[in-house]
């Protein structure tokens, strides 16, 4: 019923030298297509950012239509390249997100291709006008629809007798000689927290002062944050790390925020950390436990037995939601977002001098806490961090909601896995996956 | 209970540029009742919005004197949002403005003092507030002193004026470029205020000094004006912050426990000691 | 004579009153945490002790609120009140700290209320004042304080009524709640379901006590001393070195209560919004120019201690920080308020 009244409002951004032309044929042409789509002509699809496609919906857009230049044909030579690899991961992130993928369309249409852009505009507003309009407004759940909750089930912490006692011996014994030798001013570790079964960050700058150092199973925080942050003590830093924090560090090398010769890492192998009284579900299938980078490794750990990531099992339970039950699940807990932005700054990786979200021209991230605005900002977030979250936790250990940060990046990193067969914050020499493409990366999405 | 957070509705009546990147306009109350009825203190500030942009903090760079209308002059150099769509806007435009906030000059205590007035560049906005309030009345004060500076020629703010006030016998009226900044056809002074002002030496006896402008100028000229004689109570200068509200809620408008949106923005020197170096 | 409320007819009086407010907020179970949100049946609200994730001061402040809607057409602005639907409010569950806190709220955005008669009338919120008049608060008191609490170290008690119009305080041995009025508003209360409550010769004497004594934080003479001192005396460098810098003290805190204004709309219209922000921000007090009164770290969190300590017991009489630990507990790296007030402090 409703689709005989529904006009569908569908915003097509597309490329200048060659989509844009062969719309510009099509008309000229005299080709009838249906007037519902909006063009916005950019230089080349790899400008034409995710951001735009989410300001599209966050206005009301029914549909958004994406298209450049064949592979090959770029007026840039691989613009269209590199914007195949960030629509094959934002495109499933907006899935994972409960967006309806059916209302999304990516295209090569040349400027030959007159016919080509007038049936595919036909086929886009046909298919968008049988949808019928959005479910709901962007950040809004839908209604009528309970947001399903996801429970996980805590394993157990464990870790061998003593091991922590003495790596923490020895690691405070590597502090002092570095700072007594001078090698570094700062040393940063753990101490312990002023909360039962805690443990907080510490700077320590002489050797008397590193007895306040601890090693435990609290020792959660990723202390790479500090990397980058200009120390308040003259001379280097040396980080305390787990294999985990190690990999923002890869990160951090790869995009050049720091060389490797201005930070020590104190290396602590890993037995895993506690989270609410439980092993943290990132560490019940890690199998990283032994530092690679770091310059001394202090004790040993094997990888557990088990292999199955309890996180996956989530992930799975959310692809099996109905799309409007995946949307009201997160809009459930991106309700409870407070915008204080702990997630950001507890975040190893984000490392923007100024984020996108303090930006105000123009303002991509709607700023107040509310429906619109939290949506936009976790999206936002996860995006930035596609291809470079090493899933260290600090995101979601931080958040005071208790939002499940952590299952976005980590569906983001098995999409990148899968597509591009790369795992951020393992080799400091390889290029990140959205720096780069091959020419023959998949692309069954686009038409 | 009124919303303290609505703005009047203003139209723009006239536009004039001061300089490269400094804009003055002239805003005229679209509502009848408040366009008799407003009425504020020379030093005062308020809120200025455009719509779909956001709001901004200026002073009130017209004397209160002349009510009916409002004048701000606003420096868009930086870019900033608020800023560069207000130097978008023309004659006839419709914005906002909401105010007035803060405290103002003591005009009560300038009664019957001699007046030092110092303005340096985009600084010269509440002086040029003050000091044409004062103008006004002219007969009520002693000798009036006033010195507009900039960076450069075309960096002087309020030209036409200025050129007007130095015509008049009644008042003292010098202006100044920082050295290198003059043209050839510079008829002014060169050199940076403190120094023209001591060259100046206007007398400390039954005076008061008014002062405002970048922080370093009002550093050296707090210095210069200590070394002719100016007691601290005796000079005033205002400050700005970055505010939201405009009266001490949103909480950015404080140096220490002092609310530079209420308890401010004028400051004596003496006052100015008091505070914690957070501004 | 104080009054008593069978522990077992909560409920009732709860839907009793739910039935004649428009919105009872209160504590609930959500995905693992503590919230106050507005509740459709009593049965939803959780009576577990400690206190939830964040306050409900976004009850009387909320997060995010249009000030006023704007449209734009061919140049000329037609500006609209924003609604305000919310209408009488009843909140339960409100911990004495929370509640205690209100006495910031009222201060910074309601000073006119305050009994000063020779205060001049100030700006005022009008949609804070307009909220908090509809609003009713009936406390709860602690029993089992938590380890990050400390509000008998700012002069306030577990089972404290500052703030509450009716506080409710279990008494688990006599299988009541002891029920007193506060203000007005909670003797309308207890007069409209006077008979659910019943006269008691009960104390809360003990129940204080025991809350009162488990309570591990030291007290916290405030800090006084020349504000040029603290200023700089203090390790702040130090004492900060970890903050990361993000807002999560400010918005889990009941008394904090800075916000920013954006306009957010399109080329059509939109809104002028308030909404929550944090001192504790990079951006928060930076100049367009660039220059940055608070340009680091250490002097936000300074600007946040000092705020609570010095600046709000000086300019408003009213204690900034009620000890509710909140801070503590949801700091991503244990920032901890009370730790550093008493280094301060020495």
């Amino acid at each position: 019923m409703m689709s005989d009244t529904f006009e569908p409002k569908i915003v097509a951004f597309v490329c200048n030298w060659c989509t844009y032309t062969g719309a510009d044929l099509a008309g000229t042409s005299r080709m009838q297509y249906p007037a519902n789509v909006r063009i916005i002509k950019l230089p080349c699809t790899g400008r034409i950012s995710p951001l735009f496609i989410m300001k599209a919906l966050e206005q009301g857009a029914d549909g958004v239509l994406v298209s450049g230049c064949h592979p090959g044909d770029c007026h840039y030579t691989a613009g269209n390249y590199h914007a195949r690899r960030k629509y094959t991961i934002f495109r499933e992130m907006l899935h994972f997100l409960g967006v309806e993928p059916e209302r999304l369309f990516f295209s090569w249409v040349s400027a030959a291709e007159g016919r080509k852009w007038a049936d595919l505009v036909a086929e886009v507003t046909d298919t968008v006008r049988r949808l019928g309009p959005r479910r709901s407004a962007w950040g809004e759940p839908v209604e009528g629809i309970a947001a399903p909750r996801l429970s996980a089930n805590p394993v157990p912490f464990e870790a061998p007798a003593g091991t922590f006692a003495a790596q923490a011996e020895a690691m405070r014994e590597k502090a002092k000689a570095l700072l007594a030798g001078g090698e570094v001013g700062t040393v940063i570790g753990y101490e312990q927290g002023t909360l039962p079964g805690t443990a907080r960050p510490a700077f320590v700058s002489t050797p008397e002062e590193v007895d306040r150092l601890v090693w435990n199973e609290h020792c959660h925080q990723n202390l790479a944050v500090y990397a980058a942050r200009k120390p308040a003590k003259p001379g280097k830093v040396a980080l305390v790390v787990k294999p985990c924090d190690e990999r923002s560090l890869v990160g951090l090398l790869q995009e050049n925020r720091l060389a490797r010769e201005d930070v020590v890492l104190i290396g602590m192998a890993c037995h895993g950390v506690q989270s609410e009284g439980a092993l943290a579900p990132r560490c019940a299938a890690c199998q990283t436990r032994t530092p690679a980078l770091a310059d001394p490794v202090i004790g040993e750990a094997t990888p557990p037995t088990a292999t199955a990531d309890p996180r996956l099992e989530q992930i799975a339970r959310i692809e099996q939601m109905a799309p409007a039950e995946r949307w009201n699940f997160w809009q459930g807990h991106f309700s409870r977002c407070l915008k204080c932005y702990a997630c950001r700054a507890a975040c190893s990786l984000c490392t923007c001098e100024r984020c996108l979200a303090e930006k105000a021209q123009p303002r991509w991230i709607p700023a107040p806490p509310d429906g619109a605005g939290n949506l936009s900002w976790h999206a936002v977030r996860a995006w930035h961090l596609a291809g470079r979250c090493v899933d260290c936790g600090a995101c979601s250990a931080a958040c005071p909601a208790d939002i499940p940060l952590y299952l976005l990046n980590l569906k983001l990193a098995q999409v990148v896995k899968d597509a591009f067969d790369y795992e951020a914050g393992r080799d400091p020499a390889a290029a990140p996956p959205l720096t780069t493409y091959r020419e023959d990366d998949a692309q069954e999405f686009i038409r | 209970m009124a919303n303290v957070y609505l703005p009047y509705l203003m139209t723009v009546a006239a536009v004039r540029d001061e300089t490269p990147d400094v804009r003055t306009l002239r805003l005229e109350f679209q509502d009848e009742s408040i366009r008799e009825g407003f009425r504020f203190r020379a030093g005062q500030f308020g809120l200025y919005s455009v719509f779909g942009q956001g709001e901004c903090v200026f002073c009130i760079a017209s004397p209160d004197t002349r009510p009916g209308a409002i004048e701000c002059s606003f420096s868009y150099r930086w870019g900033g949002k608020v800023t560069s769509a207000l130097s978008r806007l023309t004659v006839g435009d419709t914005m906002g403005f909401r105010g007035p906030y803060g405290n103002w000059f003591p005009l009560d205590a300038m009664r019957g003092k001699n007046l030092v007035f110092i303005g340096g560049g985009i600084g010269m906005a509440p002086i040029r507030s003050i000091f044409e309030t004062a103008l006004d009345q002219r007969a009520e004060f002693g000798d009036i002193l006033l010195l507009n500076g900039a960076r450069s020629v075309s960096d002087l703010v309020y030209k036409a004026e200025t050129e007007a006030w130095i015509a008049r016998d009644d008042i003292t009226c010098v202006k100044t470029v920082d050295p290198g900044g003059e043209t050839p056809e510079w008829d002014g002074k060169v050199g940076l205020i403190p120094k023209v002002l001591e060259e100046l030496a206007p007398s400390a006896t039954n005076a008061l000094a008014l002062v405002c402008g970048p922080p370093i100028m009002i550093k050296f000229a707090l210095e210069s004006l200590a070394k002719l004689g100016f007691g601290k109570e005796q000079i005033y200068t205002t400050l700005e912050n970055r505010m939201k509200c405009g009266s001490g809620q949103c909480g950015r408008g404080n140096i220490g426990g002092c609310y530079v949106c209420k308890d401010g923005p004028v400051f004596s020197a003496a006052e100015l000691e008091q505070l914690p170096p957070e501004f | 004579m104080a009054k008593a409320l069978r522990t077992e007819a909560l409920l009732d009086f709860l839907r009793a009153v739910q039935q004649d407010a428009r919105r009872l907020v209160a504590p609930v179970e959500e995905d693992g945490l503590r919230l106050f949100r507005a509740v459709d049946r009593v049965e939803e609200i959780t009576l577990a002790e400690g206190n939830t994730r964040w306050s409900f001061k976004e009850v009387l402040f909320p997060r995010s609120e249009a000030l006023f809607h704007y449209r734009l057409s061919g140049g000329s602005v037609a500006l609209q009140e924003p609604d305000q639907p919310e209408g009488e409010t009843v909140v339960f569950g409100a911990r004495p700290c929370d509640a205690a806190g209100l006495a910031v709220l009222d201060a910074v955005f309601a000073p006119n209320g305050r009994p000063d008669p020779d205060q001049a009338p100030e700006h005022e919120d009008p949609f804070y004042r307009r909220r908090r008049a509809q609003t009713t608060i009936i406390g709860l008191a602690c029993l089992e304080p938590g380890p990050a609490c400390f509000c008998t170290a700012v002069g306030l008690s577990p089972t404290g009524t500052a703030g509450s119009d009716l506080l409710l305080t279990p008494l688990p041995d006599q299988g009541v709640f002891l029920a007193e009025a506060v203000t007005e508003k909670g003797e309308r209360l207890l007069a409209a379901h006077a008979h659910l409550f019943t006269d008691t010769d009960d104390t809360k004497e003990q129940a204080t006590r025991a809350a009162e004594g488990r309570i591990q934080r030291t007290a916290l003479s405030g800090v006084g001393g020349p504000l040029a001192t603290l200023f700089e005396a203090p390790p702040w460098e130090e004492l900060a070195a970890r903050c990361l810098g993000c807002g999560a003290c400010a918005f889990v805190c009941p008394t904090c209560h800075c916000f920013d204004i954006v306009d957010e709309g399109n080329a059509a219209g939109g809104s002028r919004c308030k909404f929550w922000d944090s001192c504790g921000f990079a951006l928060f007090t930076a100049h367009t120019s660039g220059h940055n009164p608070r340009a680091t770290q250490p002097a936000r969190f300074r600007q946040r201690v000092l705020h609570k300590f010095r600046y709000l017991p000086e300019r408003f009489g009213v204690q900034g920080c009620v000890g509710c630990g909140r801070c503590i507990a949801t700091c991503p790296v244990n920032m901890d308020i009370q730790e550093v007030v008493a280094k301060v402090t020495g």
